[in-house]
């Protein structure tokens, strides 16, 4: 056999050989998933008359866990329109609104609430909601323990009182309706196909969509298909498919946005955001996230324990440079809560003052004509906002004869790397697993032994106590508790200089201009709620 | 052959040892608790310990590194911290499509690279010679991020002769499901005449392969023209010229034969190159390989799965450098005596 002719077979004896141990054996892919919605016998024909798929273009994975107990990931976008809580929070009334509760009520001090199940509603799976199948989901949850289950850490006992009356028992005063309203956690499912959730071929919610397919790993991962019997109806125009098109590149996305070929991009660079904006077909939609940045000062050791050391660095942040430079992908934010959430509070704007902030300086010991203050500072690696704020605070500090060490870290290096005090600034993004600002408090700054986000380190009996106070006034006087976050916010960044905030985190979406009825809702990070879409096409 | 074949077999073996030692090691050494990824970034010290437990991340690091190796033979690769799933199962969702373009790619880069090799080599220093010198040159030093871009934006988003991203048509999952053989798309819908998500793949395969082949294209270019050139001061190459072969003749007749044996040796080398540098290719074309999934895991910190991608792409490398020896030997027996 000639040489060339040897060479050939060797080939495809490899070829043949790689083949046969790759092989999976005969399966069709995207089974378990419907066929085409028109073979639909349950679809009514005016429903019919929007047949277009709803593509949403993520930039990561869209489901990483299935269980809705545990669930605590990028899946909250599919999750929201497959799974329903109790209630679901408006940020523009501030409120928790009906979703599975019609309606509730707290009695004993904010400790014993009742909720008024919705009639009507049954699963994906075809049992029917009611207290009894609701009470087990949400003990499930609790005791599964992973993911955000620590919300409902309060509750003491719950009671089916009656086929749909619901009723809490806690150990403490908390807004339990707001908790209930949480995206994470807070999901009612038909705990009897529970263990049959993991591979993602059925669901157990209540909400407007059900799984059609679930190809992990593939370009369009996730298809959701309309649940018939959604107790919210159907109307033509709404999307009855979904389908989740997983794209990393910002600018494939916005490639695949102007072809039609996608109709929503959770973000774009501030350049493409901008073209977006006067692309034909094309519109956007930008509000403030419940997302902000913190500059979290080492209060217990090193140069910034001298509290005038802190205050000069919250007055050396160039807080408008920054959000003229970050382009509207964020914006400059009124003290720790963000607006739309109960205890926001204006006039805590923070403002640069080089000029004080070198007095400062020079009470501390440090300035251009003393002794240089050396600092360290980790921050997110990979996050260009964040670099961005550490360039332009590097150069300011540098007038200030201030030299900022700054090392980008992986979460867990840097979390682990904090929890030993290990920087004198640690910078991290805050958000709530509910609509409620509790947790800047609680999580950040209550005194800890062991700190696991008090990464300031601020030790203060009076803000404990104040901290403490304020579930059960937020449960009970809402105005009384947002007066006590006021109050909470000056001694926190005023008094004790133990944050600054550089900015919010604004989301920029940008989405097909036919699509109608779009709302962002930052209590739930990144969620379309699509029953609520229709399109204009 | 059967000891070439055995010496070279454990000699791959001690490689991929290497591997998965260091592998080990590096993942170990870096800083930051692993059991974070699984946990969640606001992970409670319990859940972070129940998840260390889970994993064995307490356990003493060669304790850790014996489990791993018992594991990885047993065919556990372990399960990714992000996605929850066993490593294996996911680098077998992953990999194929990686291989897909990769095949396709080095297939181009093959097809393209020799012939031009040759042309370059026969007109040496004239102007063949320096258009391909000049051209491939430049494909090899083009970064693949920015190429990858601009074919994308000017034959997808302006010309709209290409699809801008995927691997083919979702549509097709429902008008045409796919079944599927040996999970390799272009592959399956080959075996089973599936053909509109065959044409589907193979026209988003275009411009992915066209970016992940340019760099193997160039380098096989110049290393067959070089090789070529140097088997043409070889005392066979006098005897053939003397003997009134024509150069085209000497060229693909008797030069080309030995000539390939470092080329060959170069498409192993590459094979494992393009793999990586395809992650980034993927990215920007959506294609659902390994690339999404080794950088998810990276910036998740998912130690198993990075160990995982890490193993394979060195497996990878290793069986490819082994296929090459021994195609080297078929083509080539002097090979086989060294």
């Amino acid at each position: 056999m000639r040489w060339h002719k040897r060479l050939l077979v060797a080939g495809v004896t490899g070829a043949v050989v790689l083949a046969a141990s790759a092989c999976a054996g005969g399966q069709v892919r995207g089974a378990g998933g419907t066929p085409q919605p028109s073979g639909s016998t349950t679809q009514s024909a005016a429903a019919q008359a929007n047949d277009a798929t709803f593509v949403y273009a993520p930039n990561l994975d869209v489901v990483t866990d299935w269980d809705p107990a545990s669930s605590y990931s990028n899946e909250i976008v599919a999750m929201s329109n497959i799974y329903e809580g109790l209630t679901r929070y408006n940020a523009e009334s501030q409120k928790p609104e009906p979703r599975l509760a019609t309606e509730w009520s707290s009695a004993a001090g904010g400790k014993e609430w009742t909720f008024k199940l919705r009639e009507g509603v049954t699963f994906h799976t075809g049992a029917k909601l009611d207290a009894e199948a609701a009470k087990k989901a949400i003990e499930r949850t609790i005791k599964t323990n992973a993911g955000a289950a620590y919300i409902w850490a309060a509750v003491d006992k719950i009671d089916a009182v009656d086929a749909s009356t619901l009723k809490f028992t806690l150990k403490y005063a908390v807004p339990l309706d707001l908790i209930a309203s949480s995206g994470y956690a807070a999901y009612i499912y038909d705990t009897a196909v529970a263990d049959k959730l993991e591979k993602g071929e059925i669901d157990a919610g209540t909400g407007p969509y059900t799984i059609d397919s679930w190809q992990k790993g593939k370009e369009t991962e996730l298809t959701l298909k309309a649940y018939e019997d959604y107790w919210g109806g159907w109307k033509p125009e709404q999307y009855r498919k979904v389908a989740f098109r997983v794209t990393p590149e910002i600018t494939t996305a916005w490639q695949l946005l102007q072809k039609g070929e996608v109709n929503f991009v959770q973000r774009l660079n501030p350049q493409l955001f901008e073209q977006a904006g006067m692309t034909e077909g094309v519109r956007t939609a930008q509000r403030p996230s419940f997302q902000n940045l913190l500059m979290l000062f080492n209060t217990a050791a090193g140069p910034a324990k001298d509290v005038k050391v802190r205050q000069a660095l919250q007055l050396a942040v160039d807080y408008d440079g920054l959000t003229a430079a970050l382009k509207g992908a964020g914006q400059k934010g009124s003290g720790l809560v963000p607006q739309g959430l109960l205890g926001h509070s204006s006039g805590l704007e923070p403002k640069q003052d080089l000029a004080r902030a070198q007095e400062l300086l020079a009470e501390a010991g440090y300035g251009p004509d003393l002794k240089e203050l050396k600092l360290t500072l980790t921050y997110a690696q990979g996050d260009e906002d964040q670099k961005l704020l550490v360039t332009l605070l590097s150069t300011t500090l540098k007038q200030l004869n201030v030299t900022l060490q700054a090392k980008p870290m992986a979460w867990n290096a840097q979390w682990d790397l904090g929890k030993k005090q290990g920087q004198d600034v640690f910078v991290m993004y805050w958000y709530p697993d509910y609509a409620d600002a509790f947790s800047w408090f609680f999580n950040v700054f209550r005194s800890a032994d062991k700190p696991q986000f008090n990464l300031s380190y601020l030790k203060n009996a009076a803000i404990d106590k104040a901290i403490d106070a304020l579930p059960e006034l937020s449960a009970t006087d809402p105005l009384a508790a947002s007066q006590a976050y006021t109050d909470l916010q000056k001694k926190i960044i005023q008094d004790e200089a133990a944050v600054a905030v550089p900015y919010v985190q604004t989301y920029q979406r940008a989405l097909s201009a036919d699509v109608q009825g779009y709302t962002d809702n930052p209590a739930y990070p990144n969620v379309v709620f699509f029953h609520e879409l229709s399109s204009a096409g | 052959m059967p000891r070439y074949l055995t010496r070279r077999l454990g000699q791959a073996f001690l490689v991929v040892a290497g591997v998965v030692a260091l592998t080990f090691v590096i993942m170990r050494v870096v800083p930051g608790d692993p059991a974070v990824a699984f946990a969640g970034p606001k992970a409670t010290p319990e859940q972070l310990a129940a998840a260390r437990e889970r994993f064995g991340l307490d356990d003493p690091l060669p304790v850790q590194l014996w489990n791993y190796v018992r594991d990885l033979v047993t065919g556990d690769w372990g399960t990714s911290l992000r996605t929850r799933q066993p490593v294996l199962d996911d680098l077998f969702q992953a990999f194929p499509a990686s291989l897909e373009l990769v095949g396709a790619a080095l297939l181009l880069a093959i097809v393209v690279g020799v012939p031009v090799g040759v042309l370059a080599a026969r007109y040496k220093a004239k102007f063949p010679d320096l258009g391909v010198r000049v051209t491939s040159m430049l494909v090899v030093s083009v970064p693949v991020f920015w190429l990858a871009l601009t074919l994308q934006t000017v034959f997808a988003g302006h010309l709209d002769w290409f699809p801008v991203a995927g691997e083919y048509d979702r549509v097709l999952d429902t008008t045409s499901p796919l079944t599927l053989w040996t999970n390799i798309t272009i592959v399956d819908a080959l075996i089973t005449g599936n053909w509109p998500i065959f044409t589907s793949t193979l026209e988003h395969l275009v411009l992915p392969t066209l970016v992940v082949a340019a760099y193997p294209m160039g380098v096989i270019a110049q290393m067959t023209r070089a090789a070529l050139i140097e088997e043409a001061g070889q005392d066979h190459t006098r005897l053939e010229r003397a003997l009134g072969f024509t150069e085209t003749s000497i060229l693909t007749r008797f030069s080309l034969r030995p000539a390939l044996g470092p080329v060959l040796s170069l498409i192993a080398l590459v094979f494992a190159y393009a793999i990586v540098n395809g992650f980034l290719v993927e990215a920007v074309f959506n294609w659902p390989g390994l690339g999404r999934y080794a950088v998810q895991s990276i910036s998740h910190a998912d130690t198993p799965a990075i160990a995982g991608v890490t193993l394979l792409v060195a497996v990878m490398y290793v069986v490819a450098n082994l296929v090459v020896d021994v195609l080297q030997g078929v083509v080539d027996p002097r090979a086989r005596a060294r």
